[in-house]
């Protein structure tokens, strides 16, 4: 099996898998632009030519230009945040000396261990004093709390691969910590800051949990919120609820084909033991 | 004492980088869950405190209640059944991928796709493959002599979770896969080649060889696997919304519906507590068995 002479009859059964794998994602990309009616009719089938109308309409009546734009400014903001807190935390917990280091580090990964969903309601209290419900920047921060501590942990594994004498001579040659930061570990390291990039946008275009308990007003909906009006007032109509699907996972699909290595990269390091 | 009044100056500047981490874990972690057992404690009305009741709502939950008992059972239940399953299904497609000479690429790209999808997604598509008459399985159970009317896997109580099980192990089996796939690759050949020569056949050399030192990747898996899966919501709450009966009803959907539907919060947030005790517990009983057993293979 591994590492031995290629057979090729796995790399066949291998191929017909992932056709079958990705089965779900090109039924709902063909479905999206066929006629409803045709759908239920043949569900199984392809219609060529392909009929744009439930795009179309899935765009209006999901209010989706709407949606598209709350969602790509919260995950603006969440990956813009995360990327700065988890690049400079990293640096700290990776290349500088820190006062109880060890306890630090654990307290950065405190959120992955106490998720957001056991503290939704608290959450939901303080916002909802704050004047917090409703708000695009008050779900991106949300979203940052539920992202920084693996951005970290993904960017101390890239950090660490920087040798220290290459900090060191800086350092001895005059340079600041956070000139170091900008100059030196920021550009060696930018396949990883790339890779939590991608990975955050993707988590957060995809959050639904605390978008559902934060949102309420539909002008502030979220793609995945715009997403289940198809689900609850359109269910009859499957043809609306493919299209609706089709332009909600399109994004962070093409992000993750155009930036693959960045993607893969970041998975990877995403285990790696802090 | 003067080169350490220096360090500790040093340290704290060092410091200053986490701070804005610190800050917002404090304002946004630490704060709500202070408030949360707080409000745990208390009976309430809608969202206003109506009065301190000590461990009443622990009590209600833990011997009173036989959904919260259904939703705990069942979110045990899925985490061990998803964890085994995307180890399983992600190894066994790792040490195959590792072995392809031409389009590792592509398989790589088909089988992490679906990790990139939404939940809302990916349930509604499932939702619509499992549906009766039409669905994908009842199609094909058709084709076995089912009739298809009957064969609707979100429906039965006894099928539910696992037909929702299928399309959350779909979702993530592929992140498993790249993981393996690249502690796969930064084994040692020699390894193998030793191994085919002492006549070890493909069973033997993933037992022997590939296993054991995937190790530490298994570890990190387990371990990330049950924490992110003890909390799941999404699906279920797409799918069936934790029906039919209580079926597929998990601790984070009968919180949000006691919260958010009942109005009942104190009694929300202690079964919410109650949940991250599970969380806790079960992260540093397999963070203690798995790394003892690390410890012992590399000795």
């Amino acid at each position: 099996m591994t590492r031995l002479r290629s057979p090729r009859w796995s790399t066949v059964l291998l191929g017909a898998l992932a056709v079958g794998w990705l089965y779900p994602v090109a039924w709902t990309l063909t479905n999206a632009v066929r006629p409803t009616a045709d759908i239920y009719r043949a569900p199984w089938d392809v219609t060529w030519p392909p009929m744009l109308g439930n795009i179309g309409e899935a765009w209006s009546r999901g209010e989706l230009g709407t949606a598209l734009l709350n969602s790509t400014l919260v995950t603006a903001m969440t990956v813009g945040l995360v990327l700065v807190l988890s690049i400079s935390g990293a640096y700290a917990l990776t290349r500088l000396r820190p006062p109880g280091r060890a306890l630090l580090f654990l307290v950065v990964l405190a959120p992955l261990i106490i998720p957001t969903e056991v503290l939704i309601v608290p959450l939901f209290s303080m916002y909802r004093a704050l004047g917090l419900i409703n708000s695009l920047p008050g779900l991106a921060l949300v979203n940052a709390v539920a992202n920084v501590s693996f951005a970290t942990v993904i960017l101390a594994a890239y950090f660490r691969t920087i040798p220290r004498d290459i900090i060191d001579a800086a350092r001895m040659d005059g340079a600041g910590r956070l000139q170091v930061l900008v100059q030196i570990v920021v550009p060696v390291a930018r396949s990883g800051v790339m890779a939590v990039a991608v990975l955050v946008a993707v988590f957060t275009w995809n959050d639904f949990g605390s978008a559902l308990v934060l949102i309420q007003d539909p002008d502030a909906f979220t793609v995945q919120l715009a997403l289940t009006r198809f689900a609850t007032f359109y269910a009859t109509d499957q043809g609306l609820t493919f299209a609706g699907m089709a332009i909600v996972i399109l994004p962070p699909l093409l992000l993750f084909l155009l930036l693959q290595r960045s993607f893969i990269s970041g998975l990877t390091a995403s285990a790696a033991k802090p | 004492m003067a080169s350490l009044r220096r360090f500790g100056r040093d340290g704290a500047i060092d410091l200053l980088f986490l701070a804005p981490t610190l800050v917002l874990l404090v304002v946004l972690l630490a704060y709500p869950l202070v408030s949360g057992i707080a409000l745990s404690l208390h009976s309430a009305r809608g969202f206003e405190l109506t009065g301190f009741v000590g461990p009443d709502n622990y009590v209600r939950a833990i011997v009173g209640d036989a959904v919260f008992h259904r939703s705990l059972v069942n979110t045990v239940v899925f985490t061990a059944a998803a964890v085994v399953l995307q180890i399983a299904i992600g190894l066994l497609l790792a040490v195959f991928v590792a072995d392809v000479r031409r389009g590792r690429t592509l398989l790589v790209l088909a089988f992490s796709a679906p990790f990139v999808l939404a939940t809302v997604a990916v349930g509604a598509v499932w939702k619509f493959m499992y549906a009766p008459y039409f669905g994908l399985v009842p199609t094909v159970g058709g084709a076995f002599g089912l009739d298809t009317a009957t064969v609707a896997p979100l429906a039965d109580t006894g099928t539910a979770l696992w037909a929702i099980l299928a399309a959350f192990v779909w979702r993530f089996a592929g992140f498993t896969m790249v993981v393996y796939l690249a502690g796969i690759q930064a084994i040692s050949r020699d390894y193998y080649d030793y191994a085919v020569l002492e006549g070890a056949g493909p069973w033997r050399r993933l037992r022997h060889i590939t296993w054991p030192l995937l190790w530490p990747q298994t570890l990190a898996l387990v371990v990330l696997g049950t924490i992110g899966t003890l909390r799941v919501f999404d699906l279920m709450w797409i799918m069936t919304a934790g029906g039919p009966s209580h079926a597929t009803e998990t601790v984070s959907t009968y919180v949000y519906s006691t919260a958010f539907r009942s109005l009942d919060v104190g009694y929300a947030q202690a079964m919410a507590m109650l949940l991250l005790l599970v969380i806790l517990a079960l992260t540093i009983v397999e963070y203690r068995l798995l790394d003892r057993r690390a410890e012992m293979a590399s000795s």
